[in-house]
């Protein structure tokens, strides 16, 4: 196969952290390239390296076998690379063609003629399959189809190579092949691809060739027949990974908490719920599984006392919740792991050890008078042994919470959430981003407050994740509860058919 | 209540409107790239000192403007710099503008002209009619001619505005810059260079509005003469959605609202007139009240934009 990309001994430098070090790597033509690493590997800063976001420190980048400098995103786009972001470079504001058009180098005069850019742009979305509706604005179609805008975009300009970062993240199963089937398409017309994950299933999936870094350095790269998910896992963490195999509780002690048809928006069909009706025992998992936006993010809210329900009851430990404040469950001993640790987990500007004290400032242990006066020095030591017990990475406990990696943020939510031994935990999507090791931590620790007898309702479109570690699985469509399924030894058929609403 | 008194009202309403077209317009540019300009009150007042001096000194008052308009982009270079390139807070630099810029122009002031009482005066620019020679009554003919070269200047920006940032490429990637930068950056448009473009345009029709002042509608300078019209052309962008018509539509509206507290003073008699100098004001506080709630201008505006940001 012809060479497309080649980098040689690519490094990139923070102050005195090394980002990137000494990084060789090949793309040919017509393959595609997984780069394997957990968060904080490099991935990321490599590939702002390639698209002319960052200057590389050293090192040189070859494309056709020609030295190239990358100074500009404006450079990258006409050297024909092409990135879609983890985070969608989309505005928001105007309408898909708008973002398709947009800094278009190519097209001549100082207006824009829609009908000609129009047929270009259906041309190719034909081609590819991609398709789209060109004049909705974007905040109105879903998110795989705004990443088949990405990806138009970037053929748009003519991309030979298209590197897509964590593309599967925030897309349904049924999405995931849709984009498979158009990296497949894309590879076919000889074009490359740098699909970035750590999704074992669908890296062994799509790739040709596998590169892994570790710690901002490339471990090696193998093809994908000469491995398997075990060697990945391991390659990737740097160490043995025992295959995860949790013990299932069979019997929940007293309800934690209960609902009874419970109504919120009722009507809405991706927001509301629809006469809900479930328990949450001590030392019980219950998994809430379904495709995301059926609800279950308002149910998470209702029980953490965010959202008043418009009907139906429900009773915490044995009484009835008459007021709905996130404060009164907070004291009802109810912890919650948020959907987006960076808007509702965390206050990003303050430091990690501010945010792990965030909740408990009112104590005697941090604080005189009710928290008139801060006790610094207790403060400070309680948030270094908390660094310390749940293995949170940071430069220090005085770093802002959002430079932290997620899954190193996602520690400083579970050491506020779970240190004072919470009664319910609500975990939504809490591994949603994150990489293998933090992943596990994660599970380990709710298998942990569970054995303490802890009552968990965790939130996950992850199915997957849902029966690792579920006790108990209820499975909601459209705002309301489909059915309830044990977690050991679940009918997987039968759960898959009622998430599709059947 | 007279049809004299009417047109009267809708002619000065125009005329009071004009500056604002120039500062909100201004302001539209700038917002539009991201950076929301509280300082026009101040850019406004440079602009205002530079085009009455040079229109004194030259005897053109076009020259004023022009001068104005340069002044304008040079104070304007302050503020740029500081929020393009260094990422400093644009409200804090806004303002700093707003103190530094009219102490400045006073300063000027007092240094060319001396502290004396005496009110230096300066001929106003021509109106269209005056140069075709033509004197009607005719209200129209007065709506429509008998206005400076400005008024035409400021309703054809407007339709330049409204076109440019509809119609051509180069206006929805200045568009982009303001709503999501970073996307606009990895598509190859040249954020900084976007955000200094607006920065030149913003300070250049800023530094018109004030010197419209001085040039157009009164023959004297003062301190103090941009009378907030800074601070209401902030508050006619969000009440025109950040569009040029709906720009235009409120900039009318506020200039009615100052022609018709004149109108008032003059024709009423018992009420102290500081209660109809508030007109306008009142007018905009209630406006923000009702339109402002809802929040749709362009969401990058506010943020500084950082390319290795990590």
């Amino acid at each position: 196969m012809e060479e497309f990309l080649r980098m040689e001994h690519v490094s990139k430098r923070f102050g005195d952290f090394y980002a990137n070090k000494d990084i060789n790597l090949t793309v040919n033509k017509g393959e595609v390239l997984t780069l394997l690493g957990e968060n904080g590997a490099g991935k990321s800063t490599l590939m702002n390296v390639l698209i002319g976001l960052y200057q590389p420190t050293e090192g040189s980048i070859y494309l056709n076998g020609q030295k190239v400098r990358i100074d500009s995103p404006a450079q990258a786009v006409k050297l024909g690379i092409g990135m879609v972001h983890q985070h969608f470079m989309l505005v928001e504001a105007m309408t898909v063609f708008e973002n398709i058009i947009l800094g278009d180098r190519n097209a001549r005069g100082v207006f824009i003629d829609r009908e000609a850019r129009k047929k270009e742009i259906l041309e190719l979305s034909a081609r590819y399959g991609l398709d789209v509706e060109l004049d909705k604005p974007i905040t109105e179609i879903a998110v795989g189809a705004q990443q088949r805008v990405e990806i138009l975009k970037a053929l748009y300009r003519g991309a030979e190579l298209l590197i897509l970062d964590e593309p599967s993240a925030a897309l349904t199963d049924i999405e995931v092949e849709g984009l498979f089937k158009i990296m497949r398409k894309l590879t076919e017309e000889g074009k490359s691809v740098i699909f970035i994950s750590h999704k074992m299933r669908e890296v062994l999936h799509i790739s040709d060739r596998i590169t892994i870094l570790r710690a901002g350095e490339v471990v090696t790269t193998l093809k994908r027949e000469e491995t398997d998910g075990q060697a990945l896992a391991n390659l990737m963490i740097g160490r043995e990974l025992t295959p995860s195999q949790y013990e299932k509780a069979e019997q929940a002690g007293d309800p934690v908490i209960e609902l009874r048809g419970v109504d919120f928006q009722k009507t809405s069909k991706h927001n509301g719920l629809n006469g809900v009706s479930l328990t949450v025992g001590r030392g019980e998992i219950v998994g809430i599984a379904g495709v995301d936006g059926n609800g279950q993010s308002q149910l998470a809210q209702v029980v953490t006392g965010v959202l008043t329900p418009d009907a139906g009851s429900v009773d915490m430990k044995g009484s009835r919740v008459a007021q709905f404040t996130p404060n009164g469950f907070i004291l009802e001993n109810v912890s919650h792991i948020p959907e987006d640790r960076n808007k509702m987990g965390l206050i990003g500007e303050m430091s990690v050890k501010d945010n792990i004290v965030l909740k408990s400032t009112g104590t005697p242990e941090f604080s005189s008078g009710g928290g008139f006066i801060l006790k610094k020095k207790a403060i400070r030591g309680y948030a270094l042994k908390m660094q310390e017990k749940y293995d949170i990475r940071c430069a220090s406990i005085e770093q802002e919470a959002r430079n932290l990696s997620g899954g190193n943020q996602q520690k400083v939510i579970l050491a506020r959430e779970l240190e004072n031994n919470p009664d319910l935990l609500v975990a939504v999507h809490p591994t949603r981003g994150l990489d293998i090791g933090a992943t596990r931590f994660i599970h380990d620790t709710m298998i942990e407050a569970r054995d303490r007898g802890c009552g968990v309702l965790l939130v996950s479109a992850d199915f997957d994740e849902i029966l690792e570690v579920s006790d108990r699985i209820i499975v909601m469509f459209e705002g309301q509860v489909m059915g309830v399924y044990p977690g050991k030894n679940p009918p997987i058929e039968e759960i898959s058919l009622a998430m599709a609403g059947k | 209540m007279d049809a004299s008194f009417i047109s009267n009202l809708i002619l000065a309403s125009v005329r009071m409107a004009t500056p604002l077209i120039f500062l909100s317009l201004a302001e539209l540019y700038s917002q539009r790239a991201g950076l929301v300009h509280i300082g026009l009150e101040g850019l406004a007042a440079i602009g205002s000192l530079s085009g009455f001096m040079v229109s004194l000194i030259t005897g053109s008052p076009l020259l004023g403007v022009a001068a104005g308009a340069a002044v304008g982009i040079l104070v304007n270079m302050i503020y740029a710099y500081a929020t393009v390139n260094l990422c400093a807070e644009q409200i804090v630099y806004g303002m700093a503008v707003n103190i530094f810029a009219p102490a400045l122009a006073a300063f000027i002031y007092r240094v060319y002209f001396g502290a004396g009482s005496e009110l230096v005066q300066v001929g106003l620019m021509t109106t269209l009619s005056g140069l075709l020679g033509i004197t009607s009554d005719n209200f129209l003919v007065r709506l429509l001619l008998d206005q400076t070269p400005m008024v035409y200047l400021a309703y054809g920006l407007v339709i330049f505005t409204a076109v440019y940032f509809n119609k051509t490429r180069s206006g929805l990637n200045f568009k982009a810059v303001g709503e999501y930068p970073k996307a606009a950056a990895t598509l190859g448009i040249n954020v900084v260079g976007v955000k200094y473009a607006a920065s030149v345009i913003c300070g250049a029709l800023a530094g018109i509005g004030g010197a419209y002042l001085t040039t157009c509608y009164s023959t004297t300078y003062t301190d103090g003469n941009v009378a907030g019209r800074g601070f209401i052309a902030l508050a006619a962008v969000i009440f025109g959605r950040w569009s040029a018509g709906g720009v235009l539509l409120a900039c009318l509206f506020f200039g009615f609202c100052d022609a018709l507290q004149i109108r008032l003073q003059v024709g009423s008699y018992g009420i102290p007139y500081q209660f109809f100098q508030m007109i306008p004001y009142i007018a905009t506080v209630a406006v923000l009240a009702v339109i402002g709630a809802k929040k749709a201008g362009p969401k990058g505006v506010g943020k500084p934009y950082l390319r290795e940001e990590r």
